[in-house]
This record gives C-alpha cells, structure tokens and sequence, in this order.
C-alpha cells in the first residue's frame, strides 16, 4: 500500500506527468467524445426537422440514414457529391503533381533563367488563401449564364465563355491543383535537391541514357515525396470547402462539403452529419493508406554526398522559350490575380473595364446612412469591415495563443516520456483533429456545443466555440514542431537544472524557452497566420455578431456584392502575406514548410 | 590499360577560387596512385576529372595518345565514353534496386546479352563475395557489404582504370583495414590502374605505388610512397606523412670546410652531413650562408641512449605494446621519438638520446624547400 502510494507521488512529482495527464482529459473531451457525439447527431431528430419526421426533437430515428442511403434522394445527397469529390481530387492531385513537379525538376536539374524570381512567386498561391485563385478565375472567366456580367476576358476579346469552362470541374481543378502545385513542387524539389548527386552519376559512368537515367533513377527516387504529396494533396481538396463553394455552385455542382453545408444550413442537419461522418471515415482511409505506404516503401535518405555541384541539363535552344513560358505561368498563378482583385474592386458597372468606370468608392466611399450595395461605406471607412477585422484578429490571436502553448506543453511532455503508453495516445489524440476535415470539425462542434453540456452553456454563437476549435484545429501544426524540436534537446541539459534545485517553472522560463525560442514563435505564428485564412472552419459556425473577414467575404459573395469582396479579399491577401513575411524574419519558417495541409 | 596524362590542368570554380592549379601529373598503366592531401586541396576535384564528372576550366587531358579533354580544342569525352569506373565514398547505390539489379544495371546499358549480364554478375559476386546478398537491396546490408557491392557494380563492365573516391572513410576502423588489403590484393587480380582518393596518410602510404601529394590545388610532390616519407621535398610533404609527426627544429647553420654545416638550434648544436647523390642539395650547400632553416628529425631517428648525446625529460610517454611514443624535452625544444619494444619511462625522469639515420632533412626557412638530406651529428 506504501509503496503504490510512493509510486503516485513520485508520478505526481514530475510535472509532464500532471500535464500529460490534463492534455488526456481534455483532449478526450475535445476531440473523442465529439466524435461520439457526431454519431449521435446521425440517429436523433433536429428542430428543423420535426415537421418531416413527424417525431418528437432529440427522440431516435434512422430517417437520416434510410434518406441518406436508401431513398430516392440517395443520389443526390450522397453519391453524387461524393463521386464528384473523389473525381475533383485525384484530377487535382494529377495538376500538382504535373506543374509542381515539373517545375521542381526545371529549377533543380536544367539551366532555366530566373530561377530565383520564379520560385519566389511560384510559392505565392500557396501561401494566400486557397480560393484566391477560384475567385480570380471567376473574375476572369464568369459568363452571362449565371447572370451578372460577363467577366474581365469576356470584356475584353468578346469571346463568350462556355459553361463547363467557366463553372464545374474543370476550373475547380485547375484552380486547386495549381494551388496546392507549390506543395508538390515543395516536397519534390527538397528530394531532387537533397538528393544524392552521386547516384546519377553512378548511373551516367555506366553508360546510361538520360531517358534511362530519368525513368530508372531519378522518378524511382522522388517517388515516396510523390505519394505523400498525393496523400496531403487529396485529402486536402476533398476538405476544401470555398472552392467548389464559388464555382461548383452556379451549375450546381456539389462536392461533399458544399453538400454538407447546403444540408446542416437548410432543413435536414440528419444527413449533413451523416456527410461529416463519411468525410472523417474516408479521411482515416487516406491516412492508413498513408501509413502503409510508408511503412512499406523505404524513404531512402538522401544524405547528400559532396558533389553538390551536379551540372544541370542544358535546355539549349528551347531556353528562352521555356523560361518565358514558366514565367508566364507562374505570372498567372500570382500576380494576375491580386490585379484581377484590385480591378474588379474598382469598378462601378459590372463588366465595364474602361477607366471612366473606376471609382475608389468600394475602398473609400462615405455611407450617405445606408448600408446595402448601391450605399454603403468604402471597406476601409466602415465600421463592420474594422469590428469584422478586429475580431478576425482577435481570434487568429486567441488561437495562436492557445495552440502554441498546448502545443508546446505538449510537445515537451510526450518527449519527455516517450515510450510510455500514456505519451504515446496523447500524441495520437493531438494528431486527430488533422485527420479531421475542418468543416466535418466544424459540424461536430456545432453539434456539440449548440446546447448545455453539463457546466458548459450552449457555445454556438459565441467567440468562445470559434476559439476553442480554432485552437485544437490547430494544435497538431503546434504540437508537431514542439515534439520535433523537443527531440533535439537532450534532457541532459534540464536535468542539469533539477541538479542544482532549479524549480520547473523556472526550468522552463530560464531554460527551456529561450532555447527553443524560434520553434516556439513558430508554433505561435502558423497558426495565427491560418486561422486569418480559414474559411471552412468558421463557415458554420459564425453568426452575424462574430463574423471574421473570410466568412464576410463568402457573405458579400453570397449577396453577389463583387466589388467589395474582391476588396475584402485584397485586405485578407495582404494581412496574410505581412504576417508570412514577418513569420520567415522572425523564425525562419514560414507556411509552405509548416505540417502542409491547409 | 591506358596511361592517364593531366596536362596543365586548373580548375575554377564561379566563386573565383582555383581548386587545382596547373596541374600536370602523368599515371602509368597499371600503377595504384593515391591522391593525397588534406581537406580542399583538389584530389576528389581531381579525381572528377579525370572520370569526366567535372570540366577543368584549362588543359588538356589525355588517356594513352587520346585526348579526352582539351579546353583549347574544345573537346570533352562524356564520362560513360572513357571507359572508367568510379567508385564512390558514399557508395551511391540505388537504394529502389537490388544488389543483382545494381551491378546489372550498367551491363544493360551496354547491351549486354541476358545470359552474358547474368554470368557477370555471379562471377562478380564470387569475387567479392556477396553470392548470398543478390537478392538483398542496399539497405538490408552493412556498410562492408555496401562497400563490395558498390565495388562489385565498379568492377562488373571490366573499367579501363578504377577511380575511387575515399572508398573507405565511411567504415569502421577494423574493417577499413580488412578492405585495405582486400583493395590491394583486387589491384594485383584486376591489373587496372587504380586511382585513389584520400586524407589518411597511412592509407596512402600503405596501398598505393605511387602518391601525389597535393596542398591548395597545387602539386607538392609525386614519387612513390616510402620516398615521400624518406625525401619530402619541403616542410608540408614532411609534416603531412609520418605519424607521429616529424620533429622540426629551427636553426642557424655555418658551412663547414668539409662540406658539413654546423647548426645551433636553441638548446644543442649538431653537424648535418649532406648525404652523398642528394643532388638537390649538392648545388645549394655551398651556396649556404649562415642562412636560418629547419632541421626535420623523424621521431624515429631519435634513439634512447645510456649514455652520451642529449638530455632530456620524458614529459609524456604512450605505450602501444609494440612501440612507446615519446615527448622530449630539451630546455625549450621539445621531440617525440618512438621507442621500439614493450617499454614505458616514468614521467617526468630523465633519459639520453641521440640522432641515428641518414634521413634528416634540412629545410629553407623561408621558402620551406628541402635543402638537402643528411645524417646528424651532436657536437
């Protein structure tokens, strides 16, 4: 009895131990009972639904599931979407990898110009918010079909644009794919670029062909960096939420999560939980799948031999022409948007391009007391945009406080007991929320949180459930560089400290902190920087009191109010390559090698 | 077989700094020459080019009468065409392929026939002996077998010449020397010409037939090994072979009538007697006047005497078993010598030696050039 007792104390005294211990309990209440919860949501009556149903709300029924799967309206509901999700993503996945991959090959292994440049700007989609280039496509390409008018292309060449290209798949996946283009190039290119020069020139003194060479060594190689650029890229879109949002809509062409939304926002929430549970599940597929891959194929090392200096394949004379061309590429993916946005925000009369119908009214014009489209303040005079801003601000704060300190706690108790069960699933439970699509997260927690949990009042609406998803959304980015950066520091270098009767909190303040300074800034700047981001999170969840600029942004939209949210897009596009930059001052990281994903 | 000919060759890297400098080195059919030298002084360089990897941005390479590469001519012979092999330090193997599909893989760029490829390969891996990992990728084997499969992949299209590129740096001790004799032994079975890249003085000197020593991309000296160790040409060839290092004592020297110079060195006074057929110092010696140089002493030249010579104090003594290394000191000067056999001093005690051999070399001071070579005699 005495010593069991010795052994408690002695578990108590270490103080990852305690904070293991709170990570456990409110991990599981954060992430795991949701997941329950969600299940739940799937067999109960909503308020919405009690009309339909006919049954009392909150009593059991398997309406959802029967509508979901075995009605006529299967199709519609499920798999449809679902098919369009699965169709979208592996196109998109094919687009990254091609230009991504493409373009880390030019710039690691031939003699292209502009190198520097190039890169710099190639980046730039994926560092802005992952509909920008859906919005620029449609300020581009929107025809008269919809209604509206016709956008800046049709303006300009009087060339009447075709549906399909305008709306659907096609622009859906060119405009992901050469979002998430930068990650593939990211991933491919650090493997091409680390990779062991020595191995191709093993291959070129036995006399091999470039062609052999290429199919043979260099594709083999780069392959594992291929398959978790697939992994990420897929998962990704099929969680991506705006972009289907802003032109999958106008031809009715819904993916999962548009699905979802249109579900858990009208009349039937049933089967739009029904949706989030099936996201989650193929979710965890791609994950295992992910798991197994890897735990199959071996990452080769590419420790790189001395021979850095490998000599680059000469283009000769189709130089220039590819060099223009990439630039030209690259040009449309970065900087033709952003001017796309300012036009389109300057402009009184949809389609008119002409400089007689500009205006800075959308930026600075003064309300004369209204507040609908014809009479409203310029963006940067009204006061919603600054109370919207502020609050965005506010909550990327609030996140990034609160991810980066659990994140770091995290990270340094399961490394500190590494091994032991206890680290190992709190390390798990930290990684849940990725594997969680963030608008199916967002269903959960509304499902959750709408009413009183024991001490907890009803959340939905408040700044407080935005917050608290934020930051547990958020906490593997968080908790991923704690651990990494905790496995680095050897635990000599505290105990050194408990040596000399140095308490731990002051261990931590005097010791740890400082350093792991710039990991820790890290861990607080990634995820404010994609909290000012996200849209798919907070779309559900946000109300007309707490709105954030990305919900308002989709919210003009939604009111067809063109120019001011391209306005408002240009203010979230500058807040977030402002905050990037000083990130990469700061620390040195930066976005595009943060965990990838979003 | 070819002979390898370096005429002239520089090569300049874009940030402006000569990795080898004028370079003209000339490497016989059949010889075993190590490339030797401290880190960046220009052997791996080198070694690239001479295998095509890297362009020298002057001269002309040569193997046999065919010019392989001439900056003036403009000519360069593509790597696979020159018919070498190259052996890398960190083995580069393809780690998506097995050990058979390695060492085929150059034999199906050459359009070998299937029956011959496969013939070659067990033959190969006879020689080596690795029969029983073909199956096995790079990863599922140790750094040894690593090392003779990488060896094995070299060897399989039977190269004109072997270049190697610290092949051995990435072992461990025990079995770096297993594989030293294992190398020299496949230089005696091959017949090819070997050339070797290294920092290790000892593997150099113990493996190749000839070395070129080399300091900041310049030649320093090029003979074979025991006359690199014997006759350094100046002070940094000196330094460099040996271990421990060669003791190097500075000093005034005073031609003498008969040919000896007299030299004061801060705490003894010896005589250097030029050997005779030194040429290059023949011309120098009496040239000599009262110049300041360096007198290099081989540790093992300094013997421990009973009595006679110079006193001086044990202030370290490491014994091996087989040999006793020494520090000595002698008011101000210290020397290490080796004492052969199963012997230890006690520190701090006192002991007599004095200088045998007719190795000691005389140094310029000031442009650290050999003088001449000669046998020492304490006053």
């Amino acid at each position: 009895m005495n010593r069991k007792w010795n052994n408690v104390k002695t578990f108590l005294s270490k103080p990852y131990n305690i904070l293991l211990i709170l990570l456990l309990l409110s991990l599981t209440y954060l992430v795991v009972l949701p997941l329950f919860s969600i299940v739940k949501d799937a067999f109960v009556v909503h308020p919405s639904e009690k009309s339909r149903i006919g049954q009392a709300v909150g009593s059991f029924t398997l309406y959802h599931w029967i509508r979901a799967f075995f009605s006529n309206y299967s199709k519609i509901l499920i798999w449809t979407p679902l098919w369009h999700s699965l169709y979208t993503s592996v196109f998109t996945c094919l687009v990254a990898i091609l230009i991504g991959g493409g373009f880390a090959w030019l710039v690691t292994r031939t003699d292209m110009m502009w190198k520097g440049t190039l890169t710099k700007l190639f980046i730039f989609p994926y560092i802005m918010p992952s509909w920008t280039l859906a919005l620029a496509w449609r300020n581009f390409f929107k025809n008269a079909v919809v209604g509206g008018a016709p956008g800046i292309f049709t303006a300009l060449t009087g060339i009447a644009i075709p549906n399909w290209f305008a709306y659907g798949p096609f622009p859906i996946i060119l405009t992901t794919g050469l979002h998430y283009a930068p990650f593939a190039y990211i991933l491919i290119g650090g493997v091409l670029r680390n990779m062991d020069a020595n191995l191709e020139e093993a291959a070129i003194i036995l006399n091999t062909t470039k062609a052999r060479m290429f199919t043979r060594i260099t594709i083999p190689m780069v392959m594992p960096a291929v398959m978790s650029t697939i992994i990420l890229v897929f998962s990704s879109s099929m969680s991506s939420f705006a972009v289907p949002q802003f032109l999958g809509l106008p031809v009715r062409y819904y993916v999962l999560t548009t699905e979802m939304y249109s579900t858990i926002q009208g009349t039937n929430p049933g089967v739009g939980y029904i949706i989030a549970i099936l996201m989650i599940v193929l979710s965890i597929i791609i994950m295992l799948m992910n798991q197994y891959i890897i735990g199959t194929r071996k990452s080769y090392a590419t420790v790189t031999g001395k021979s850095a200096n490998i000599s680059l394949f000469r283009l000769g004379r189709i130089r220039t022409p590819i060099s223009l061309f990439v630039g030209l590429v690259v040009m449309c993916m970065s900087l033709v948007p952003l001017i796309s946005f300012v036009l389109q925000s300057l402009i009184l009369t949809d389609g008119n391009y002409h400089f007689s119908n500009m205006t800075l009214d959308f930026w600075i014009g003064i309300s004369k007391g209204g507040n609908d489209y014809q009479d409203k303040a310029g963006i940067l005079l009204n006061a919603d945009v600054w109370n919207t801003l502020f609050n965005s601000l506010k909550l990327s704060f609030a996140c990034a406080v609160g991810a980066g300190t659990v994140g770091f706690l995290a990270g340094y108790s399961i490394v500190r007991r590494r091994g032991s069960l206890l680290s190992r699933v709190v390390e798990n439970l930290t990684f849940i929320p990725y594997l969680i699509p963030s608008m199916a997260f967002a269903a959960i927690y509304l499902s959750m949180f709408s009413q009183q949990r024991g001490i907890i009042p009803p959340l939905y609406g408040t700044f407080t459930i935005l917050a608290l998803i934020g930051t547990v959304k958020y906490l593997p980015m968080a908790s991923r560089s704690g651990v990494n950066s905790m496995l680095q520091l050897s635990p000599e270098i505290e105990e050194a400290g408990i040596i000399l009767g140095v308490p731990w909190i002051k261990r931590m303040t005097r010791i740890i902190v400082p350093i792991e300074k710039s990991t820790i800034v890290s861990g607080y700047l990634l995820p404010f920087v994609s909290c000012m981001r996200e849209l798919s999170l907070f779309v559900i969840l946000v109300t007309a009191n707490n709105r954030v600029l990305t919900t308002l942004l989709f919210f003009y939209d939604e009111k067809g109010w063109a120019q001011y949210g391209n306005a408002i897009n240009l203010l979230i596009i500058f807040i977030v390559l402002v905050m990037n930059f000083v990130v990469e001052r700061l620390t040195g990281a930066s976005i595009e090698k943060g965990v990838g994903g979003k | 077989m070819p002979c390898i000919r370096l005429v002239n060759v520089t090569k300049q890297f874009s940030k402006g700094a000569r990795a080898v400098d004028g370079l003209n080195l000339t490497i016989e059919d059949g010889d075993f020459v190590s490339l030797l030298g401290p880190s960046g002084c220009g052997k791996t360089t080198t070694l690239r080019m001479i295998a095509g990897l890297e362009m020298p941005t002057e001269g002309d390479i040569y193997f046999d009468d065919k010019c392989v590469f001439s900056a003036e001519k403009g000519i360069n012979v593509s790597p696979d065409k020159r018919g070498v092999g190259f052996l890398f330090q960190n083995y580069a193997l393809w780690p998506h392929m097995t050990v058979r599909q390695n060492i085929a893989f150059g034999l199906e760029n050459m359009k070998w026939e299937k029956t011959k490829i496969e013939s070659r390969v067990r033959e190969i891996c006879g020689i080596m002996r690795i029969a029983e990992y073909v199956d096995r990728y790079p990863a599922e084997l140790s750094g040894g077998q690593q090392q003779r499969v990488a060896i094995a992949r070299t060897l399989a299209p039977n190269p004109r010449a072997l270049l190697m590129d610290e092949p051995l740096s990435n072992l461990d001790a025990k079995l770096r020397n297993d594989m030293r004799a294992e190398l020299k032994r496949l230089h005696m079975t091959t017949g090819a010409t070997f050339v070797y890249v290294t920092h290790d003085q000892s593997e150099a000197m113990t493996l190749s037939s000839k070395i070129c020593l080399m300091k900041t991309g310049v030649l320093q000296q090029y003979c074979p090994p025991l006359e690199l160790y014997g006759e350094p040409c100046n002070m940094f060839c000196a330094d460099f072979m040996g271990n421990p290092a060669m003791n190097f004592v500075e000093c005034t020297g005073t031609p003498q009538a008969d040919g000896g110079i007299e030299l004061k060195a801060a705490s003894f006074d010896v005589v250097f007697h030029p050997a005779e057929g030194d040429l290059k110092g023949a011309g120098r010696i009496t040239a000599f006047e009262g110049g300041r140089c360096v007198l290099g002493i081989r540790p093992e030249m300094v013997k421990i005497v009973d009595e006679g010579g110079i006193e001086g104090k044990v202030i370290s003594s490491l014994p091996t078993g087989m040999d006793t290394v020494l520090a000595l000191d002698t008011r101000g000067i210290t020397l290490s010598a080796v004492a052969f056999g199963r012997i230890d001093y006690t520190m701090d005690s006192m002991v007599r030696f004095q200088f045998e051999g007719d190795y000691a070399v005389l140094f310029d001071k000031d442009s650290t050039e050999r003088f001449a070579l000669g046998s020492l005699e304490i006053l």
